[in-house]
């Protein structure tokens, strides 16, 4: 019992300073920034330890990942109106509403300003939009640019070269209409590997690639037509879309377990050569290279399902920061991205990184030929925060699941459509 | 006809020995080979963690063996390294052995006061207790976050400690109450007609008689507090505070994981917990099966 005793003592002992010397931090004048972007993280120490070299200003990165973590954070901090002086919101337009509307994010449009000169006009169109609400927008937030990108990413389709050689296919020349997709997946399948695989357990992917069919299917007009309800999910266009999902299935050369795989997989597959063609983000240039760097692959739009409206890649989208609307710091806040968005320092992340810039024209040894090809399908890129009308994300839900059931032979397209229609009416009466 | 009156029980004895040794042999083969099982299918991905920690991002896809051709050993030392493992590591041991030794002391005194000692809602504040034990963590976070803030606590050790020890003592108790109750009020009586009083009885009676209790709650609260990481992210702030988890999150990118440096950082997490389990071991079984007959 003496030894126990003893033990105890000798812990505490050791253990108060520990304890006692945990006070509080005063919040000091530096710019606290909140991320979840573990593979960019040194890059951005490295930054602002840069900065408050030039400036003197000092600006803590904090990284709090993963990003449903993260969001947590983000979301106990608005609640507790804590939130730091630069974050970042992850999600789709309209949570970046809900934190706009609850006052948690200063309206940039002042300091972006307007014009060749304008710190706005150093951004791609595509990327500074992302975070842009149009006048009459349907979230009723006021007209404005809530957010300053630092990367972008396109999510496009990606084949195999040499699989596609081996296959008999042109490997300059992949798929550009639904039919030759199809025909390349068969020609795939015959040499033994996989025509198609993407991680669609995660629906967000599902989604994105209903949005490009939909708008070369049926032009922009008419997908924001349905948005608004004026154009119902059973329209010929809407069962043609989902049919396409059908002709997949049928086709008998996508992934059996497609619908269950996470994304992280489907890389897998794709980078041990096991597949031939996949669906995924610009990202995957880096993480390619981490599990195969041999692989022989490039980007191409979502194959044509129509021929009057030109192919869309879901894209412009990336990481994006915002400056919290009640910090004391605010104008040093924003002076720092203005900093960090600048040719040189938006070149360096580009080469630490090997992600896409928002900023234009912004070389970098991370630029590598495949990334670049990633980079110049941002030009007909579509992403819903920058839809004048976004779609209700139940209704999105009732597609991605619908899409899922068509994908295991559960439903049809025509009932998909009718189950779709039925979620966008209970949606308008919510 | 001689042998037969000579050794007629000697032959039945024989027979009846071969078919229950038989028996025997069967029932423990059958026994053997499903703990075998069970054990190969808890070690295994132990096993598999330090083997693709052995593995480069390239082959740890496509080499499916378990001791790689081209071992690793680097994976260790670029984990330690690039994960900041040094701070976080000294971070988790403080806060594992705090918590453990506040979730001990706290939940061991209200447990012995829940067991001997008499008082009016006595049982319902027991369950009241006990009820905490169902509250999820998600549902509890917003609160207390607000809590800690008005306390001046977040991003402090302290405000990350303080809600692990409460959070642990609703288990402590729910383990630690029926030894003590079990301890015989003689034993009670004689320490008392020694000289000991109330903290005496508790101290050097009730304690000495609890320690394999004692140490599964110490085991229980360790692998809750070392392997506590939610928390962590949403208390502190300060990169120097936090614990070892946050390590393994730089090898977890949302689009790019490192699993060799991962498998790595996790394989030097576990080793702590594995040793710790191997100390306490013998008390732990001694307190599971204490637990599971007075229960």
């Amino acid at each position: 019992m003496k030894k126990l005793s003893l033990i105890s003592l000798a812990v505490i002992v050791v253990l108060t300073p520990f304890l006692f010397s945990c006070k509080k931090l005063t919040r000091s004048h530096a710019v606290v920034v909140w991320h979840w972007m573990t593979d960019r993280d040194e890059a951005l120490q490295e930054l602002a330890r840069k900065y408050k070299e030039e400036t003197g200003q000092e600006v803590q990165f904090q990284l709090y990942a993963p990003s449903d973590v993260y969001s947590q954070k983000v979301k106990v901090g608005a609640q507790t109106n804590s939130l730091p002086d630069i974050y970042g919101v992850l999600g789709d337009a309209q949570d970046l509403a809900h934190f706009i509307e609850a006052g948690h994010v200063e309206n940039l449009t002042g300091s972006l300003g307007e014009g060749p000169d304008s710190w706005r006009s150093t951004f791609y169109e595509e990327a500074i939009n992302t975070a842009y609400f149009k006048a009459g927008n349907s979230f009723n937030v006021p007209e404005g640019t809530y957010g300053i990108p630092l990367d972008v990413t396109t999510i496009p389709m990606i084949y195999n070269k040499s699989l596609f050689a081996k296959a008999g296919l042109d490997p300059q020349k992949p798929p550009q209409t639904w039919t030759e997709f199809l025909e390349a997946g068969k020609a795939l399948k015959k040499i033994g590997v996989t025509g198609f695989v993407s991680g669609w357990a995660e629906t967000w992917l599902i989604y994105s690639l209903v949005t490009d069919l939909a708008h070369n299917l049926m032009g922009a007009e008419k997908v924001m037509d349905t948005h608004a309800g004026k154009v119902s999910y059973t329209d010929p266009d809407w069962v043609a879309v989902f049919t396409a999902f059908e002709q997949l299935q049928k086709a008998g050369f996508v992934d059996p377990s497609l619908v269950t795989l996470g994304n992280k997989a489907a890389e897998q597959a794709f980078s041990q050569e096991r597949s031939g063609i996949t669906f995924n983000g610009s990202w995957a240039v880096n993480v390619y290279a981490g599990m195969n760097d041999k692989l022989d692959y490039a980007p191409f739009p979502p194959p044509q399902l129509g021929n009057k409206f030109p192919p869309c890649v879901w894209g412009g989208a990336g990481s994006v920061f915002l400056v919290n609307a009640k910090s004391e710091v605010k104008d040093k806040a924003v002076a720092f991205l203005k900093w960090l968005s600048d040719k040189k320092q938006a070149s360096f992340m580009v080469s630490a990184t090997r992600n896409l810039s928002a900023v234009k024209d912004v070389g970098g040894e991370g630029v590598s030929p495949v990334l670049q090809q990633f980079a110049d399908l941002m030009k007909n890129s579509i992403h819903p925060n920058r839809f004048l009308i976004s779609e209700d994300p139940k209704v999105q839900e009732a597609i991605t699941k619908g899409i899922q059931s068509i994908l295991i032979s559960e439903k049809t397209p025509s009932k998909v459509a009718e189950e779709v229609q039925k979620a966008k009416e209970k949606s308008k009466t919510e | 006809m001689e042998a037969e009156i000579l050794y007629p029980v000697r032959k039945w004895f024989t027979v009846e020995r071969i078919s229950l040794r038989l028996w025997r042999v069967v029932k423990s083969t059958i026994k053997h080979t499903i703990l075998i099982s069970v054990a190969i299918s808890c070690i295994f991905p132990l096993v598999w963690m330090f083997s693709s920690a052995l593995k480069t991002n390239a082959t740890v896809f496509t080499d499916m063996s378990l001791i790689p051709s081209d071992p690793q050993f680097i994976n260790f030392a670029e984990a330690w390294t690039k994960g900041k493992f040094g701070v976080y590591f000294f971070n988790s041991v403080l806060y594992t052995l705090v918590c453990v030794f506040g979730v001990l002391f706290i939940a061991s005194l209200a447990a012995f006061a829940f067991a001997r000692f008499q008082f009016p809602g006595k049982n319902a504040l027991y369950y009241l207790f006990l009820i905490t034990l169902m509250i999820p963590v998600p549902g509890a976070i917003v609160a207390l976050y607000v809590l800690l803030i008005h306390l001046g606590l977040i991003d402090t050790r302290l405000g990350y400690m303080l809600p692990q020890i409460n959070g642990g003592l609703a288990l402590g108790l729910f383990i630690l109450r029926p030894f003590f109750e079990r301890i015989p009020k003689d034993l009670e009586d004689a320490a008392r007609i020694d000289g000991c009083g109330r903290w005496g009885i508790y101290w050097h009676v009730a304690i000495p008689l609890a320690k394999p209790a004692l140490a599964v709650v110490a085991l229980f609260t360790s692998l809750a507090v070392w392997n506590e990481f939610m928390l962590a992210q949403l208390v502190l702030q300060s990169q120097s505070l936090m614990p070892l988890q946050l390590g393994l999150v730089k090898f977890w990118g949302g689009t790019l994981t490192e699993y060799p440096l991962l498998m790595a950082g996790m394989a030097i997490s576990v080793i702590p917990i594995v040793i710790a389990y191997i100390f306490l071991q013998k008390h732990i079984i001694a307190g599971v099966t204490a637990g599971a007959l007075k229960g």
